[in-house]
């Protein structure tokens, strides 16, 4: 079971990252957001203000690719055919997709490097690192919880194959509640507890606070957490949902 | 006329494919979730900014919702073709390629339409933006000089797909990049000189511009000028588009390849 996560995980980190012309948009895109939010904050005249914007740009593009690479590798799969392969396959459904959601998030992780290179090349964001060790451990934390968000995700995309557009349609929604570039204090009360409940929130604060000199490691346990959670309801869901598409027959057909 | 009827009988397979087997309750979230939160996002972070209001935000990411779904039509024609294993069928008909690739993207214009109205009245709404009646025909002139610019735009993207695989993550990063270089989230003014020049020979920078001054009370009349200018820009990538369609069909029909990068 570790080995077929294991495995999972690099392959699919290694297909995601063979394509030249696919890594220009995992890189062109977090750096446009950090390019929109560097011209428009640039007013506030705070740099530390940029460098949570850079962070918060690729933790942007981290959910986006786990949304992509959660129903993609699904789709994927239905075109070509193996979908009922791998459902049959003695592997439990949640090794094998888990890794893909995983992988998706990690790929994310380029999109630190770009944005802070960008950030630092264009915008003179000072890209200092207070606490390197509790930032590569939080970006981990970070990955692993998108990921194992984009799990729940996924466990609906085993099910009806139109859900692709409804985990694209709730990119906006996810990068507004956890407060990833606009900060939650400018936005309605009640979006401050949603905000809770969603990965992205504790990893972009884990990152932003070791990359800040702060207290980065409730907001990684938070990850941890968090990971476990969407862990077992997302397994839960996946074991449940793929019992219906078998009785009903419908894995290749919804 | 044979055209004419490959555009529209071809718009109307193409809308039944693309969007006949989709339930309700995901194409509306999907349609029109996307735009409302994306121009929340930039109202908001606008807001945070303290940069312009919340009408310069809402009037560029609106138009943004008409370029997209014009480019993305025109560009994703060719890629959709080629994967399902019919563009050579397709380039192997008589047909006129500019009435079958412009059929293919009718659909996607009309819902861009539908959906940039849409989510521009719940966002306005939402935000406390009022724009006036009198506004209305103006908007509605700059934005059909605008999705007739991005769907010209769309054609040299879909004439590239005659070469390239992958051409849907170019049309991608071209509509990223149009967040911040056609003006709709930054202003022009704060971006470096030659980003500015170039964003002067992009679709949909002068319609944006057109439509903010509209809905700030100038009439038709005195936008003219950034009308033409945006119709302009149209006309040269439609010609551009369709040297590009006939040039790589050729080059794919000579080489025996439709697929070079």
């Amino acid at each position: 079971m570790i080995r077929a996560v294991l495995t999972g995980i690099r392959l699919h980190m290694k297909q995601a990252s063979r394509n030249p012309f696919d890594l220009s948009g995992v890189i062109v895109w977090p750096i446009l957001y950090a390019t929109i939010a560097c011209y428009l904050l640039d007013a506030k005249h705070d740099p530390r203000l940029l460098l949570s914007a850079s962070l918060g740009a690729a933790v942007m593009l981290m959910w986006s690719l786990v949304v992509i690479a959660s129903s993609g590798a699904l789709e994927q799969q239905r075109w070509q055919g193996t979908l009922e392969l791998v459902v049959a396959a003695p592997t439990p459904l949640t090794a094998v997709i888990g890794p893909i959601c995983v992988a998706g998030a990690l790929v994310g992780t380029y999109a630190i490097g770009a944005t802070l290179a960008w950030g630092a090349l264009l915008f003179d964001v000072p890209v200092k690192i207070e606490q390197p060790f509790a930032f590569a451990v939080g970006l981990l934390a970070c990955a692993l919880s998108v990921g194992m968000l984009g799990l729940i995700l996924a466990a609906t995309f085993v099910l009806y194959r139109a859900s692709f557009h409804l985990g694209i349609a709730t990119q906006y929604p996810v990068w507004i509640v956890t407060g990833l570039i606009v900060p939650l204090s400018i936005l309605p009360s009640f979006v401050r507890p949603i905000s809770w409940l969603l990965a992205p929130t504790w990893g972009f604060r884990a990152i932003q606070e070791a990359a800040l000199g702060r207290t980065p490691w409730p907001d990684i346990g938070m990850c941890l957490v968090l990971s476990l959670v969407y862990l077992a309801i997302g397994g839960s869901c996946l074991v449940g949902f793929e019992y219906v598409a078998r009785a009903r027959g419908s894995l290749r057909l919804t | 006329m044979n055209t004419l009827r490959v555009i529209f009988v071809g718009g109307l397979t193409s809308y039944r494919a693309l969007f006949n087997w989709i339930s309700p309750w995901i194409f509306v979230p999907h349609t029109l979730g996307y735009p409302i939160f994306e121009i929340l996002f930039f109202a908001y972070l606008g807001r945070f900014a303290g940069v312009e209001s919340d009408r310069f935000f809402l009037i560029g990411n609106a138009f943004l919702g008409i370029a997209v779904t014009g480019m993305f039509g025109m560009g994703h024609a060719t890629a959709g073709e080629r994967r399902s294993q019919t563009l050579a069928a397709v380039l192997a008909s008589p047909a006129n390629r500019f009435a079958v690739f412009l059929g293919r993207a009718l659909p996607s214009i009309v819902t861009g339409f539908f959906v940039a109205a849409t989510s521009f009245s719940v966002c306005a709404a939402i935000l406390g933006v009022h724009v006036p009646a009198s506004a209305v025909p103006g908007l509605a002139l700059a934005t059909v000089a605008a999705a007739f610019g991005c769907t010209a735009l769309g054609l040299c993207i879909g004439a590239l797909g005659l070469r390239g695989r992958n051409v849907s993550v170019f049309a991608d990063v071209i509509a990223a990049c149009m967040l911040v270089v056609s003006g709709a989230n930054v202003p022009l003014y704060r971006l470096p000189g030659w980003i500015q020049t170039i964003s002067s020979g992009i679709p949909l920078t002068h319609g944006i511009e057109a439509a903010r001054a509209t809905a700030g009370g100038a009439s038709i009349g005195a936008n003219a000028g950034l009308l033409a200018k945006e119709a302009t820009v149209g006309v040269v990538y439609l010609v551009v588009g369709l040297i590009m369609l006939k040039v790589f069909e050729y080059e794919g029909r000579r080489t025996a390849s439709l697929e070079t990068f």
